[in-house]
């Protein structure tokens, strides 16, 4: 499984939902919310063991910045 | 099913968000009553003052109380126990905080006895598992008020599931249990009375530990039985020789140790105890029993038996956890099922003995007749307001009635009754007024229903007359008055030797009798007056 599609599985756990895509963000996607961006941050973290400093999950508010902090950290 | 949340930080992590609807952080104003059940999960906040810290948990007793005293109390209400996640003593014998905690919990126990839609979640079950620093992770908490590391919520969720299949259980009520090999080691038949491994080294202490953990079982209301394939003889010389027995014949409500299959055994203990297949649990060392029973009586659980002596102790936890642990029972239920077992105790013991008599005698029947005094006016005044059935003229009294007419010279006598099984209480009060200085009239005679059957009062109500007659008096006159439900009584006095005088038309008799010599009362009872 590439990361991409590792990321995408993680985030529908998280968000309780099968809609999600690469082109989700937490603007058009209803279920991606404050809470559950840190249920996605903490699952990240435990996925890739990494660790997201506050001010870096604040940025990843789109699908393909998640892409590109983990990128950056792996 | 949908749910209600009280919480003072964020915990939709653990609870997800499917039916599940949250109140407000450290907010009560609202409760909603349009969901099928409620949680409280309070948190103990992170507050190096402690001074504040305790103010403010002993306000969560006081919160709890207003919320329970405005939900429906049909409704489930599960409150879990307070945990400080990440205690912080600035000195070692700062205990205030834990102790405010210690208050909380010992409060919630308290209102889960006394209701029974509360149940109490031991959340220190889980948090156990970690360290503080584990159990709160800071960037979180600090970005979301979720004080609980939310990386634990996986592992929660299989904890939660695991007390809801719990909370929804019904308790079990009857523990059925086979012998050789399962409250001791070996076979009895085989080995003998002293060849049985029960206490000493191991695998010996392995069942005695055993035992003694079923006994506390019995003692917090579960009903013992046993079912086993063994000589009957063996058994009893067994309880009786073997010096490391704890388990005996009086902590089993019922017993079938005989040859035939347990099948039909274990039908017939569900009736002798008046208790549904479906409330049992049979625990057999005996693979093929166990199939048995899955194959014949669906209904009954059959745990499997651990394979070496030394799981038992795990084996009992689990069966505890399983289906008999306590959520919600109250304490008068766990009184119910005591004498309930007590009552199966004296129904097996009857079908035991040929003749009424023999079995008196071996139920160790011990009455102590008690004229009434200050202390037991409340009692005696609440049995004349309570009693219907055994109440030969139901007439009620309250406790300053009572007071009225010992004042008035009246001689008023209650009763406590107990027997092997255990002791009753006070349970019987007879009012006796003086008419003349030779005359007495039985104005009031009552018993509670759940010691009949075993001639106590007619032992009672001799006694009392025979006091009586030592007092001077010569004649004493009685009344039945007829009610719906104390038919039972209406040839009482016919029973105990009074005349009837005369029998109105709406049922009411009179009764008179000369008190010339002394009543003899069976030796079965041993009476002492106070």
């Amino acid at each position: 499984m590439n990361l991409e599609e590792k990321v995408l599985e993680i985030m529908r756990e998280a968000f309780e939902t099968q809609d999600v895509s690469p082109s989700s963000s937490q603007r058009n996607c209803e279920r991606w919310d404050s809470l559950r961006h840190l249920t996605l941050a903490s699952e990240l973290e435990e996925a890739f063991d990494i660790e997201l400093e506050p001010e870096e999950i604040a940025t990843m508010t789109d699908f393909s910045r998640v892409i590109e902090m983990l990128q950056s950290k792996l | 099913m949908t749910t209600f949340v009280f919480r003072n930080h964020t915990v939709e992590a653990f609870f997800g968000y499917d039916g599940v609807t949250y109140s407000g952080y450290d907010d009560i104003s609202s409760v909603p009553g349009d969901v099928d059940r409620y949680i409280w999960f309070f948190q103990v906040p992170v507050n190096a003052d402690s001074a504040q810290l305790v103010q403010e948990i002993d306000s969560y007793c006081d919160q709890l109380d207003l919320v329970i005293a405005s939900v429906n109390e049909n409704k489930p209400f599960i409150v879990f126990s307070l945990e400080n996640l990440f205690p912080l003593r600035l000195t070692g014998n700062e205990t205030s905080v834990s102790e405010s905690v210690n208050r909380f919990n010992h409060h919630v126990i308290e209102l889960a006895k006394s209701h029974q839609n509360i149940k109490w979640v031991d959340f220190s079950e889980f948090t156990s598992r970690y360290n503080a620093e584990t159990l709160v992770n800071w960037k979180y908490y600090l970005m979301s008020q979720t004080l609980l590391n939310p990386k634990l919520a996986h592992d929660f969720h299989a904890w939660w599931q695991q007390i809801n299949s719990q909370l929804d259980l019904q308790r079990k009520k009857c523990l059925v249990l086979d012998l050789d090999n399962t409250l001791w080691g070996g076979v009895l038949g085989e080995d003998g009375i002293d060849g049985i491994k029960l206490g000493g080294d191991y695998p010996g202490n392995a069942f005695f530990y055993w035992q003694r953990s079923l006994l506390q079982l019995a003692k917090n209301g579960v009903i013992l039985a046993i079912c086993s394939k063994n000589n009957e003889n063996d058994v009893i010389q067994a309880w009786q020789l073997n010096p490391n027995m704890v388990l005996k014949r009086e902590h089993f409500a019922a017993v079938r140790i005989n040859w035939n299959d347990k099948a039909t055994n274990l039908s017939e203990l569900a009736d002798e105890l008046n208790i549904g297949l479906d409330s049992m649990v049979f625990v057999d060392d005996n693979p093929t029993e166990r199939e048995l029973i899955k194959q014949m009586l669906p209904q009954v659980e059959v745990p499997d038996f651990p394979e070496k002596p030394y799981q038992l102790m795990p084996f009992f936890k689990q069966l505890t956890e399983r289906f008999f642990r306590i959520y919600a029972v109250t304490n008068e239920d766990l009184v119910k099922t005591r004498q309930y077992q007590e009552n199966a105790m004296r129904h097996a013991e009857r079908s035991q003995f040929a003749d009424l008599e023999s079995y008196l005698y071996s139920l160790d029947i011990a009455i102590d007749v008690i004229p009434v005094d200050e202390h037991r006016v409340p009692r005696v005044a609440q049995m004349t307001q309570k009693t219907n059935q055994f109440n030969l003229t139901t007439r009620r009294y309250t406790e300053s009635d009572v007071r009225q007419l010992m004042e008035q010279g009246w001689h008023l006598f209650c009763m406590n009754e107990s027997d092997r099984f255990g002791d009753n209480g006070v349970t019987g009060t007879i009012f006796l007024e003086p008419l003349d200085d030779v005359t007495v009239n039985i104005d009031t005679l009552l018993l509670s229903c759940r010691i009949l059957g075993k001639g106590v009062e007619d032992a009672f109500v001799k006694t009392v007359l025979n006091l009586l007659r030592l007092d001077g008096y010569r004649h004493v006159k009685a009344q039945y008055l007829p009610t719906a439900k104390n038919m039972q009584t209406a040839d009482f006095y016919d029973r105990l030797g009074m005349t009837c005088v005369k029998i109105s038309p709406d049922g009411v008799k009179d009764y008179e009798m000369d008190l010339k010599q002394v009543f003899e009362i069976k030796n079965c009872y041993n009476i002492r007056v106070l």
